[in-house]
């Protein structure tokens, strides 16, 4: 069973079941289904940037806003179709993401914090008062998707399922290249990677704009699925889900960030009517298990299951 | 208009300049940021809520039940999301202080109010505007920027004239000489956050009866205080406290010659700004590493 429980079959068999089941699911499940998928795109763009490359951001929920909001208001304001308007916002996204964040890269790690979360609450700003762009704060509604014969939740749940199998195995292939491990050296320490011919602020802007732009890409995602975009979900509450799934599931490991998604997001679909509780839950998770788990459910799995090794895994420890 | 703006933006500066003090302590004793210290305002101003309104106690009384409480709550700030993590990344300390910022503002909704709530909080003094020479004073601000003055001063004091006040610089200073000498580190790493945390108290205690309560005002507080310990330049004392008079001032100016609505993002632009012109601040080391 041991052997059986590793990596490949695990990812095969889940892969097959998320492509053979849906259209026999309810639309409940399959919404659900498809918030999860934009879920993990979010986590594990998240994780290259907190876990891989060790740099604290609170940017990533203004950045999956700004991804949601481009994608719809391209369609709705200049009224372009949303296969030009989804990539033209990721590119956005992107670019907007590094903009904010190159001056602080340059600094030490603590300026990239204070930085975007002064970015995030400037970005709840502009969706609230910018009105005669972004509609303030009722929100505005984009032009529903189709997908030719196919039952549109279905095809977004396919389109979702594809770019989040891409960007997965994207991170993944990342992680074990130069790149990863040249965001590693980082993390663990930077006059040491400087030693190695490093550049601190190039691999950390890398870092930073991949986040950026799979930000961009669950933002668009979200703004189809709902149909409707508004400024609420993209607070600091969003941030703290993002950072809770990527600390249950494992810092630094990327398939860790795919199961700590899927996990909560259950959990808050459970809460969703309390928004009190939903904080209390989840930054009791986050802490909890920082403290009492710190490498995530994932070291629960490698510890049981064969095949499950990911590289560049030690932990760095603050002398 | 100019002279009116200049007073309240002196007030509101001032209060900033008392949370970024806070903050600025615990980062100098213990190189951590502590993403928890705008939810420590906003409970120190529930507190005192509950206190002054819903048990009728004294504002003064109200005040030092208040800072008293936060102090406590700085200590178990400490206890769960500083002391575990010690030999933990800097990135998991970062992390469980977010974690306990929506903690207690998820605990302060549950308690206190729903979303959008906003408590008032009755003024102190209820004596009109005085006119003086074309100059219009109100009282209640006079009354807030004379506290927030009087704090700093105590805090001051606290800091370079009390036995404990020099621990807690010594161990700012260099930890382990600290401990070579027989203070205490940890207790004195506790006490720095409580300090931290009864700072903020008495800001929003000072700040409640200008503004309303409610669970959401920590976030924006936090963006300023940063802005203030920022523009002087993170990890001195007497720049974070002339940076918090200065965003004061920049967002009064330009919440009242541009258009409102800047008064909420005047932090991010001159945290922006002093980033790229000037990242040491007024005050900051002189050696920032630049790479």
């Amino acid at each position: 069973v041991r052997a059986l429980a590793g990596r490949r079959n695990v990812v095969a068999l889940a892969g097959l079941a998320l492509l053979v089941l849906p259209p026999l699911a309810n639309p409940y499940i399959l919404y659900v289904a498809n918030i999860a998928l934009i879920y993990v795109i979010l986590a594990v763009g998240l994780n290259l940037l907190l876990g891989y490359a060790g740099q604290f951001a609170f940017a990533n929920a203004a950045l999956f806003g700004i991804g949601a909001y481009a994608t719809g208001l391209l369609q709705v304001r200049l009224g372009l179709p949303f296969w030009i308007s989804f990539p033209a916002a990721v590119v956005i996204t992107t670019l907007i993401g590094l903009v904010v964040a190159l001056p602080a890269l340059r600094l030490s790690g603590l300026y990239l914090a204070l930085v975007t979360l002064a970015f995030a609450q400037f970005t709840q700003w502009l969706m609230l008062n910018w009105e005669r762009v972004t509609f303030g704060a009722g929100g505005f509604k984009v032009p529903p998707l189709t997908f030719g014969s196919l039952q549109p939740a279905l095809g977004l749940y396919y389109l979702s399922l594809l770019l989040c199998g891409l960007l997965v195995a994207g991170a993944w292939n990342t992680v074990r290249s130069g790149i990863g491990r040249a965001l590693v050296a980082v993390r663990d320490s930077e006059v040491a990677a400087e030693a190695l011919a490093i550049d601190l602020a190039r691999y950390k802007a890398i870092a930073f704009s991949l986040s950026a732009l799979y930000a961009g890409v669950a933002g668009g995602l979200y703004s189809a699925i709902l149909s409707f975009v508004a400024p609420e979900g993209f607070d600091l509450f969003q941030m703290v889900v993002q950072f809770s799934m990527v600390v249950v599931g494992g810092l630094g490991s990327v398939w860790g960030s795919v199961l700590g998604a899927g996990l909560l997001v259950g959990l808050q679909e459970a809460l969703r009517a309390f928004k009190g509780g939903q904080e209390i839950a989840f930054g009791l998770v986050l802490m909890g298990c920082i403290v009492f788990l710190p490498d995530g459910i994932i070291s629960l799995v490698k510890r049981r299951a064969r095949g499950w090794e990911e590289p560049l895994r030690a932990p760095d420890r603050r002398t | 208009v100019l002279p009116y703006l200049v007073v309240s933006g002196l007030t509101t500066g001032s209060l900033y300049a008392l949370v970024a003090m806070g903050l600025v302590v615990v980062y100098k004793a213990t190189t951590v940021v502590n993403f928890a210290h705008g939810e420590l305002f906003m409970i120190g101003g529930f507190l005192a809520y509950t206190f002054h309104v819903l048990l009728k106690l004294g504002y003064l009384v109200s005040l030092v039940l208040a800072v008293a409480a936060a102090l406590a709550l700085g200590l178990v700030t400490e206890r769960l999301a500083y002391r575990p993590l010690m030999r933990a990344p800097a990135i998991s300390v970062v992390l469980a202080a977010v974690g306990f910022s929506f903690v207690l503002k998820g605990a302060a909704r549950q308690i206190w109010g729903g979303l959008g709530d906003y408590m008032p909080f009755p003024p102190v003094v209820a004596t009109p505007a005085i006119t003086m020479g074309g100059l219009i004073l109100v009282p209640q601000q006079l009354v807030v920027l004379a506290g927030a003055l009087v704090c700093m001063g105590l805090f001051t004091a606290f800091f370079t004239s009390t036995r404990t006040g020099k621990m807690m610089q010594a161990t700012a200073e260099n930890a382990k000489a600290a401990r070579l000498v027989g203070i205490r580190v940890d207790r004195v790493y506790a006490f720095t956050w409580g300090m931290g945390a009864a700072t903020a108290a008495a800001a929003a205690v000072l700040m409640a009866p200008l503004t309303f309560v409610y669970p959401d005002v920590g976030s924006p507080l936090l963006v300023k205080a940063f802005g203030a310990a920022v523009l002087g330049g993170f990890g001195s004392l007497l720049g974070a406290v002339l940076g918090g008079f200065s965003i004061g001032l920049i967002e009064n100016l330009a919440g009242g010659y541009i258009n409102t609505s800047f008064t909420d993002i005047s932090a991010f632009l001159v945290i922006m700004l002093v980033l790229i012109v000037r990242p040491t601040g007024f005050f900051g080391p002189r050696a920032v590493r630049r790479i």
